[in-house]
């Protein structure tokens, strides 16, 4: 019940377009009964030879007028009920990707894009249907059986009780059949997911597959869950394919009762012809609402617990958000970190541990470290994609948590590791931070970032798209155009995560020397693994395992000879030997 | 995500030839197409008998008063007692001639010859039609009971016979939808098969360059769209068509005039589902094209949410997506107004067309050129008309989008990249595994060439360590001796015979692969030993677990060897799973043993592990190691040095060393800290 009062809430901005809605259905669910009685009238006329052609005109026009007023009046319903529920939907889609948004990074580990992409198209889908069809059906289904009833009911009692033994019938199997279908095309969707894994497995397997010759054995694995998922299919189709058959065949049963029963009662002078006929009518009327009552149940249940599952995610509450925050509209580029200790969401050990260190606005940090000793971590830190305790971390000098979310993210440009485009073109792309336009800009920055000519070399230029439906890129160049993107938002911290691991070192070096003047007013961090990208910083910090172990200027690690001194050594090797010629 | 790209695709229109190559799979189920054709015969007849037994019900039983009566004065065979006159069925001579009416729930016994088809009024007991003036006697219900006793059989009759047409209609309608998803099932079960042992024949450069994610696709999602081709659209097309024929078979039959003026509406309704069909289409699949819009929005933006987060951007994007959902909102709007305008509108020609029946109809049944009854089963024949000419337009879209993934199909089925085995393969068992390339030249792609003028020798049972920096095709070479791809230049020689004249699955079947990322299958343990091969038993799996060093942590599983492998064994460690990979081998023990050694970090104990099961399944056989160890290196009969395609160094690992060349800069930088 609480289901559907949430269901209610959704669609009461709309109230009085279903209002109308509703109002015209009930309307054209009675005028519909109309013309059965007319053909009636009609049949007795015709039937006694009482007919003149007057008659004929007089119900025949009559017949015209209210199919003309039935296809407006459905019209009406349509638009307004079915328009509704696309309105809520719209809505409802609107609020669920609003609240996407708001939530943080620890939600995302857990849900897959996939499940959360199904509750804005699938389950939003179901909800429609419920909100639409459902309410349609409910509606239909009622008004039609108790009006159509009750005029059975005053023609003939009993013939009316005889003839609608089967009906309820039509109901149960509908209910019946709708939730073992529903259950047995899961089964299907599960055994097709099945043959769809075995595939995927099979061909990416395919090395080791053929290595060991297992070819033949492979294709007799894949003819057993071939023949599972037609085995699957045709359990579904020994129900699905009685359903209709069986209705149909539970309405010719009220037929033939009423033949049978109906025939001998006209015979017999207990009712006309012309009831008879109508009666013939009002059954193949009630043949609908009945299967209606079945399929309903099912859409209700599926869309109410399609709703459950759109609010269980509406009412995640987002980790990291504005709270006792300051009024900041500016921040300095003062960053230090204090004591700082992280540990992971449901993980044992942390992540950083006891970091302290201070940049001031214009200075160049620099942080080496091999993969997993927490250089990532830090910088998510910084940019608050997961909480820390209070009086850990400082921004100009402000604790990050009492920093406005959003001052703090355009304070800090960021170039992630892995650098996400979006599919649209490289000047949107680039132009993410902004709201206007300015080519200006766009074109500066795709020089300061090295990819201005590249860019120029496509043949759509700044209009190419990027990702599966245009050009695909390469690793260096995306990395280059996501570099652009952060120029472009001129922040007052940069922050670099070995964002230039795509290309070569001499490259990332002319890019960061590139990058030297916009530097200098701006509090920058790099992170590398290449000992060339930080060597020139103010301030260079080895990570490992969580902990800084090494810290100082380049020429001071050299000289400490410690994990800094034997990464140095080893690229230089690593140099020498590219540099070889065959 | 490609999917939604394919939905965005211009649909095929039809095509004959793809149509011919799909129909030939049809070619083993024509005896069930044929059954299934029959049923349909008799199920339309069935069918559409019905409307003629109430006809036959409501012109023969029902109105079977209006035949003609004589009043007898006295009792007779077969004659009926009213009030005090005996009635009998017939034309009697010398008796009054009579006829029974029915008026106002009655009925009335009139002495006289009352036309039925005429307006006829009673005026106290008097029956006034036109100039006529009868006498009418009521007749008591007990007494109509008797005279249409007879009547009353005939509508039992005939209505038992429609309760046994009901039924028929029912089970052969079953059997009809059961044998037609039955056949396109195992349709689409053989394209299926034929389509995964293709594909699966292919060589791996095919591989390499078509991502598995699409050929997947080929062969499930695509299939399915054939399965409706071929359940939905070729058989019910057919009786479809019997449907159309025999309603108008049974119009004609009825009443050729009707029938023709029923024929008129016929087009018009056709018209007008064709129109609504294709203004439907249109608008449907703009709505497609924007759903795949939100769901390539969706899975762009649920991905890339941690950068719109970092940008602070949520602002922006919100305004995008809602855009794009208000676009979705309009196409979905819009075809709900075309739905809106249609489908009340195809109502309204059906009652146009219904009016139009009862016009000429009535007509006909005032002047006598018609009984009631015919008219009502036209009323019946002109409802049933709507549902196949409904149908066939709705058929249309999917044979639309059956071309469309018959092409991707068939374009599939077409491709014959794969390497060939000779005509007159060299018969071969067991090979001591001596290997030996003689200027081997080698390229993925043309003229990029990743091995050039590569030769060396292997002797059996020694073991080479290939060394070099990425890319200085140290993997090549190991995917060349199993013959993954063929070379372009030169030769490779396995006991001194060219793997070219070799059936590839016996020279594969003498090499066993390890390669640095494991590849486990979903199942278990077990089944990743001995992957599929029955011959290996249990006992021999188990051993060579043992032999490997697999058995520490195998045993420790709860479920043992049968202990449940996920997807791509992710459970696993890397140091594990390198360790059933081993087994692997030592179960199928080839003469021939390829390994690519993993670079991650293993602990130190699988490390020691591993160093311990390498030695032991190294022992005897040709062994090609892309190291990454330097005691893996150190214990090679012969390290060769490769570098960007050609080989650099040869020698061992001291020899080496003492030349200071490559090897020992790549000493110093891979190997020297893991000693």
């Amino acid at each position: 019940m609480n289901k559907f009062k949430s269901l209610i809430r959704y669609t009461s901005k709309y109230k009085f377009r279903y209002l109308i809605g509703i109002t015209f259905l009930l309307l054209i669910d009675l005028i519909q009964l109309i013309p059965p009685k007319l053909i009636g009238y009609l049949t007795d006329l015709l039937s006694k030879g009482n007919a003149t052609k007057a008659h004929l005109i007089k119900y025949i026009s009559l017949i015209v007028l209210i199919s003309f007023s039935m296809a407006i009046g459905r019209y009406i319903w349509r638009i307004y009920i079915f328009g509704s529920a696309r309105l809520v939907e719209f809505d409802m889609r609107n609020k669920l990707f609003q609240h996407l948004q708001k939530l943080s990074q620890n939600f995302y580990n857990q849900h897959k894009t996939g499940d959360l992409m199904a509750l804005a198209t699938n389950d939003l889908n179901a909800v429609r249907m419920t909100l639409g069809q459902g309410i349609i059906m409910i509606t239909d289904a009622i008004v039609l059986t108790i009006t159509t009833l009750s005029i059975m009911l005053s023609i003939n009692v009993k013939l009316t009780l005889i003839s609608l033994i089967p009906l309820p019938f039509v109901a149960l199997v509908a209910t019946k059949f709708g939730k073992i279908i529903h259950n047995k095309f899961l089964k299907v969707q599960e055994s097709f997911s099945k043959l769809t894994d075995i595939v995927q497995e099979n061909f990416s397997g395919i090395r080791i597959i053929k290595s060991f010759v297992q070819e033949e054995k492979e294709y007799i694995k894949f003819t057993k869950e071939n023949q599972h998922n037609y085995e699957t299919n045709m359990e579904l189709v020994k129900i699905w394919g009685m359903f209709f058959p069986l209705v149909e065949f539970i309405a010719s049963l009220s037929f033939v009762f009423l033949t049978g029963v109906g025939g001998t009662y006209v015979i017999y002078g207990y009712i006309s012809l012309g009831d008879f006929i109508a009666f013939n009518m009002y059954i193949g009327t009630l043949v609908w609402p009945m299967m209606a009552f079945g399929w309903v149940i099912n859409i209700i249940q599926r869309g109410l617990a399609s709703l459950e599952r759109i609010e269980n995610i509406l009412h995640q509450k987002p980790d990291v958000f504005d709270n006792d925050v300051k009024d900041l509209k500016y921040l300095n580029g003062d960053i230090s970190i204090k004591n700082l200790t992280f540990k992971y969401p449901d993980t044992e050990s942390p992540a950083l541990e006891n970091i302290n260190l201070t940049v001031k606005e214009g200075q160049t940090l620099g942080i080496i470290g091999k993969t997993g000793s927490g250089k990532s971590t830090l910088v998510n830190l910084l940019l608050r994609l997961y909480n820390v305790n209070d009086n850990t971390i400082f921004i100009g000098g402000i604790d990050i948590n009492r920093i406005p979310l959003k001052i703090l993210r355009e304070s800090i440009g960021f170039v992630p590791q892995d650098s996400f485009l979006f599919s649209t073109t490289i000047t949107e792309n680039i132009n993410l931070p902004l709201e206007q336009l300015d080519m200006a800009e766009i074109i500066e920055s795709t020089k300061a970032a090295d990819i201005y000519d590249n860019i120029l070399n496509f043949k759509d230029g700044f209009d190419t798209i990027v990702g599966e439906r245009g050009v695909t890129l390469s690793g260096g160049q995306k990395q280059r155009i996501s570099i652009a993107r952060t120029l472009i938002k001129n922040p007052k911290i940069l922050i670099f995560d070995d964002c230039l691991s795509a290309v070569d070192a001499k490259t990332e070096v002319n890019i960061l020397s590139n990058l030297k003047n916009i530097m200098k007013e701006k509090t920058s961090i790099i992170i590398s693994h290449r000992i060339s990208a930080v060597k020139d910083a103010d301030l260079i910090v080895v990570l490992d395992d969580g902990k800084i172990v090494e810290m100082g200027l380049h020429s001071q690690l050299i000289e400490m000879n410690g994990i800094y001194k034997s990464i140095f050594d080893k690229q230089q090797i690593e140099e020498k030997i590219q540099s070889e010629e065959v | 995500m490609e999917n939604f790209q394919m939905e965005e695709a211009v649909v095929k229109e039809y095509d004959s030839k793809l149509m011919r190559r799909l129909l030939t799979f049809t070619k083993p189920y024509l005896s069930s197409f044929g059954l299934v054709i029959i049923i349909m015969f008799v199920l339309t007849i069935a069918d559409l008998y019905i409307p003629k037994l109430v006809k036959d019900v409501i012109d023969n039983n029902i109105n079977g008063y209006t035949r003609d009566y004589s009043i007898l004065k006295s009792y007779s065979p077969e004659s009926w007692k009213i009030g005090d006159l005996y009635i009998k069925e017939g034309n009697i001579k010398n008796a009054v001639k009579a006829s029974i009416v029915y008026s106002d729930n009655a009925y009335y016994l009139v002495e006289g010859r009352v036309n039925h088809k005429e307006p006829y009024k009673f005026v106290g007991d008097k029956l006034l039609q036109g100039k006529n003036i009868f006498k009418s006697y009521k007749i008591k219900p007990s007494e109509i009971k008797e005279v249409r006793r007879s009547d009353a059989k005939g509508v039992l009759n005939k209505t038992m016979l429609m309760l046994f047409l009901s039924i028929l209609v029912f089970l052969l309608g079953y059997i009809q939808v059961y044998l037609i998803s039955k056949t396109g099932q195992k349709i689409i079960f053989d394209i299926r098969q034929k389509l995964f042992r293709h594909v699966e024949d292919l060589s791996l450069s095919f591989f390499d360059s078509n991502p598995v994610g699409r050929l997947v696709t080929r062969i499930t999602n695509d299939v399915e769209t054939l399965n409706e081709m071929y359940t939905s659209v070729l058989l019910n097309l057919i009786k479809d068509a019997f449907l159309i024929i025999f309603i108008l078979v049974a119009m004609f039959l009825l009443n050729v005039k009707l029938a023709l003026i029923t024929l008129f509406v016929i087009p018009v309704i056709t018209a007008a589902i064709i129109i609504f069909k294709r203004y439907d289409r249109e608008a449907y699949r703009d709505v497609r094209v924007k759903l795949a819009r939100i769901n390539a929005f969706l899975s762009e933006n649920i991905s890339g949410m941690k950068i719109v987060q970092i940008f602070a951007k949520e602002e922006k994007k919100y305004k995008e997506f809602a855009n794009i959902n208000r676009e979705y909102f309009d196409a979905s709007y819009h075809q709900l107004q075309i739905i809106a305008i249609f489908r009340p509108f195809i109502d309204l020609v059906y009652s146009l067309a219904l009016a139009a029946l009862l016009w000429f109809g009535g007509i006909r049944v005032i002047n006598n050129n018609l009984t009631f009854g015919i008219l009502f089963a036209f009323v019946s024949y002109l409802q049933k008309f709507f549902q196949p000419i409904n149908d066939i337009s709705e058929k249309y879209d999917i044979l639309q989008s059956s071309m469309a993934s018959s092409e991707r199909i068939f374009m599939l089925l077409d491709k014959d990249e794969r390497i060939k085995n000779p005509d007159n393969p060299v018969s071969i068992e067991t090979l001591k595994g001596e290997i030996e390339f003689k200027n081997v030249w080698f390229a993925y792609k043309e003229n990029d060439w990743v091995l050039k003028d590569v030769s060396f020798k292997i002797n059996p049972g020694e073991k080479v360590a290939f060394v070099g920096a990425t890319g200085a095709g140290k993997t090549s070479i190991i995917s060349l001796i199993s013959r993954f791809y063929d070379i372009q230049k030169g030769e490779i020689l396995i006991d001194g015979i060219n793997i070219k004249n070799m059936n590839k699955e016996d020279l594969r079947k003498n090499v066993a692969t390890v390669l640095q990322d494991v590849f486990l299958f979903t199942g278990d343990i077990k089944g990743n030993i001995r992957l599929n091969n029955d011959e290996i038993s249990d006992e021999t799996i188990i051993s060579a677990a043992r032999y490997v060093n697999a058995d520490k942590f195998i045993e420790k599983l709860p479920d043992k060897y049968d202990s449940y492998v996920n997807e791509r064994g992710t459970t696993f460690s890397q140091g594990e799973r390198q360790l059933i990979a081993f087994a692997r081998a030592i179960a199928f023990n080839p003469p021939i043993l390829v390994l690519d050694e993993a670079t991650a970090n293993i602990d130190t104990e699988t490390e020691s592990l591993i160093q311990d099961a390498l030695e032991k399944i190294t022992e005897n056989r040709t062994t090609i190691i892309v190291a990454h160890r330097l005691s893996t290196i150190k214990k090679a009969d012969k390290i060769i040095v490769l570098h960007k395609g050609k080989i650099r160094e040869t020698g061992t690992h001291e020899e080496l060393l003492k030349r200071e060349g490559l090897y020992y800069n790549l000493y110093q930088l891979q190997y020297k800290d893991l000693a």
